[in-house]
């Protein structure tokens, strides 16, 4: 909690005929990060080379290539796929060297002969597309060419033309144009090709076939339905395959994968003619067993040990260690960067505050049920790591919500029939409307104070942080100034409460005066404002431009008010709309009109609802994501940590 | 004739209290109003951007997603103005 995993240095090194057995036990934990060897010299490295794949990467690199293309031909994706039963790995192999052949030649062969297809299906069709423009002229095809003393015009002009030459014309006007076709003697060319210059004459090929230029068409259309229904054919035999051997290709994949992984694994290593050197790191907690693992596959052939940790200078890749309910809540953090090894984890707060925000915004216990129900019929749908933790976030943050509804007192809009224990956010909206209204300046000091708490934890975890992780003078000016950063708000409140009077919020205006108009609150106020400024200005005099970010970075929590308000307000808005104005004055005496009413009111209610439940996803999610990574983060999280990959597979469809 | 005065003394009263609930909506609706625009502005040049970064990497997206939401403070802030000028 709070921290990442601990992790461990370890150095394996052994002889270059041990090199497979230890990879695949390496593999099969799925534990080892392993460090890329980069041959720069480095210290104690000297002579060192890259290793060499294991043999065997080269083919199954090469059928994994093509497992893929035909998994890619029936958008076959193993994410989305169900495992059914799990294969045994050595039996299988023997199975992909004998079938996987023949799958790929009959796929090859039919998508081979579905591509041959298309490309004639589009040849008709541009045939179709030359002969239509003659369709409405009498005469054949053949007819258009072969002259010696004629030459024919055929294409498209702006308007009627009259060609002063003897000519045969042909006119035919149409959607796409006014289609032409002139035919005039040799000698006349050049009339004739001025006229229709002038009636700006685009020209088009003649077809080069014969007959009736519509038998010709329907001919071709005949034809690309009879290429239609063969590739039919193959797209219905290919599907067979696909259900065929659709298990047998992802379980392939999956092998194929282990073999190339672990026959490349070497190209990572540290290599001498005779030896390999593994670097990499383990959790703590593991390191024993990983050890054990290796000398018992080796029969003790091997060296394996433990390195300090430089922590200035190694980049320790970071896993996660959190309880399972702040797992989905890592999404978030992920998205905004990984904590760095040495650096607290605020997911565990991120997965309990984050929901709190989103039920202070979207309190509603109708909204909170439609997204709870939205959630667990997602969860079925979606498949993949993120989808599943995205609605986990979902769903915990709909719970809250589901518990801020009763709180606020609150289905859809509709007051519930119980008091509201959180201040009201009941607006008095429509003509009749009656009540207290909105209770603003009790939300607004509930949100103010929910600012003023969780930035000052912010600046806690801050000065924990720097106090954990930096250096001599540095560390004090450090932590100091994350403590003048609070002294300066908490002293600015004192300020505020020892002269104003504010509901929620201590009243020191009546205690007895000290100095001049000043009384104990305000001394004590102004000394903390003091103090915290030459704090804040002794680690960096620049930060000095940033005071004014305590009154914004509080006031932005403002938003948990505002922007739950005005979902409230949509809310009331169509429930008025839709019953006030349209559902209940029908009712009252129902005529054939009314009842078209009622069912205008009813799609109002929903397409509202609706969209005001979209609304809330967008709204409540992203303003409680924002709070946390603008006025939260900003306080003390750095992030930019490394990815902890192990070396592994977390295997699916088959088995070792 | 002083009952006249009184009854039209009351109107104007009553006209002075309905123009000052009009003009603080209007303030109200000019705090939103100013403040939306100007959060609009900023969030278009600062989306864009942000959409073009992510294209080219797609690891800054959490970033830019909270680049892209800062301005966004600027229409709350008009927003808790209006609310406090409204109730």
């Amino acid at each position: 909690m709070l921290a990442p995993e601990q992790m461990s240095r370890l150095l394996i090194v052994a002889s270059k005929d041990q090199m497979s057995p230890v990879v695949a036990e390496l593999y099969r934990h799925n534990l080892f990060h392993i460090e890329d060897y980069v041959e720069s010299g480095a210290e104690g490295y000297e002579g060192f080379k890259i290793g060499t794949p294991i043999s065997g990467a080269s083919e199954a690199s090469g059928d994994l290539v093509k497992v893929r293309a035909i998994e890619n031909a029936f958008s076959i994706h193993s994410d989305d796929f169900e495992v059914k039963t799990r294969r045994n790995q050595s039996e299988l192999q023997v199975t992909i060297e004998r079938e996987l052949p023949a799958i790929e030649q009959e796929v090859e062969g039919l998508t081979g002969k579905r591509a041959k297809l298309d490309a004639k299906s589009k040849e008709y069709e541009q045939k179709i597309a030359d002969i239509t423009p003659f369709i409405g002229i009498p005469g054949d095809l053949d007819l258009y060419r072969g002259y010696q003393r004629f030459v024919v015009f055929a294409g498209y002009v702006a308007h009627e033309v009259s060609v002063p030459v003897p000519n045969e014309m042909y006119f035919a006007k149409g959607k796409t144009g006014n289609f032409i076709v002139v035919v005039a003697q040799a000698e006349h060319r050049q009339e004739v090709e001025r006229v229709l210059q002038e009636a700006a004459f685009r020209a088009v090929s003649i077809p080069d076939e014969a007959g009736v230029p519509k038998e010709r068409g329907d001919f071709y259309s005949g034809q690309i339905t009879l290429i239609k229904k063969e590739i039919d054919e193959i797209n219905q035999k290919l599907d067979a395959i696909k259900t065929k051997h659709a298990d047998f290709l992802v379980a392939c994949e999956e092998v194929l994968k282990v073999r190339v992984e672990q026959t490349e694994a070497p190209l990572r290593f540290a290599t001498t003619n005779e030896t390999f050197v593994a670097e990499g790191w383990v959790p703590s907690a593991s390191v024993a067993t990983i050890s054990q693992a290796l000398e018992k596959t080796t029969n003790g052939k091997i060296f394996v040990t433990e390195l300090p940790i430089d922590l200035a200078h190694d980049s320790v890749p970071v896993e996660y260690n959190n309880p399972s309910f702040s797992r989905p809540s890592q999404l978030l953090m992920d998205t905004y960067s990984r904590p760095k090894y040495t650096e607290l984890d605020p997911t565990i707060m991120v997965s309990i505050v984050f929901p709190i925000f989103f039920g202070l915004i979207l309190g509603d216990v109708g909204y909170g049920l439609i997204l709870l129900a939205m959630c667990l019929g997602l969860r079925k749908f979606l498949k993949g790591e993120e989808s599943q933790q995205l609605i986990a976030v979902l769903r915990n943050a709909s719970i809250s919500s589901i518990f801020f509804g009763v709180l606020y007192s609150e289905f859809l809009g509709f007051p519930c029939p119980w008091p509201y224990l959180l201040p009201s956010r009941h607006l008095n909206i429509g003509a009749h409307a009656t009540g207290h209204g909105p209770n603003i300046p009790g939300l607004m000091m509930m949100a103010i104070w929910i600012g003023i708490v969780h930035i000052t934890l912010g600046r806690v975890l801050g000065i924990v942080n720097h106090a954990q992780h930096d250096h001599g003078a540095h560390r004090t000016k450090a932590v100091l100034a994350n403590a003048g950063w609070i002294l300066m708000i908490w002293g600015i409140l004192f300020l505020i409460w020892s002269m104003v009077p504010m509901p929620y919020m201590p009243d020191f205006t009546t205690l007895p005066k000290v100095v001049l108009t000043l009384n104990i609150a305000s001394v004590v106020g102004v000394v903390m404002l003091v103090v915290g400024l030459v704090f804040i200005a002794r680690e960096s005099a620049l930060e000095i431009v940033e005071l004014p970010s305590i009154f914004s970075h509080v006031l932005s929590y403002s938003r948990l008010v505002a922007v739950g308000l005005s979902s409230v307000a949509i809310a009331m808005v169509v429930n008025y709309i839709a019953i006030g104005m349209l559902i209940g004055p029908q009712l009252e005496n129902i005529t054939l009109v009314g009842v078209i009413f009622i069912i205008l009111g009813v799609l109002v209610f929903i397409f509202g609802h609706v969209m005001n439940t979209m609304l809330g996803i967008l709204g409540g999610g992203l303003h409680s994501l924002r709070l946390h990574y603008v006025e939260f983060f900003t306080k003390f999280y750095k992030g930019g940590g490394k990815k902890y990959s192990p070396f592994g597979l977390k295997r699916r469809f088959t088995e070792d | 004739m002083v009952g006249e005065v009184v009854v039209a003394a009351i109107t104007d009263v009553e006209l002075m209290k309905a123009s000052q609930i009009g003009m603080k909506a209007l303030a109200a609706a000019i705090a939103i109003v100013g403040t939306a625009f100007a959060a609009a502005i900023a969030e278009m040049a600062i989306g864009s951007a942000a959409v073009g970064a992510t294209a080219e990497n797609k690891d800054v997206f959490g970033l830019v997603l909270l680049l892209t939401v800062i301005p966004e403070t600027i229409v709350i802030f008009g927003l808790v103005v209006s609310l406090l000028l409204i109730f």
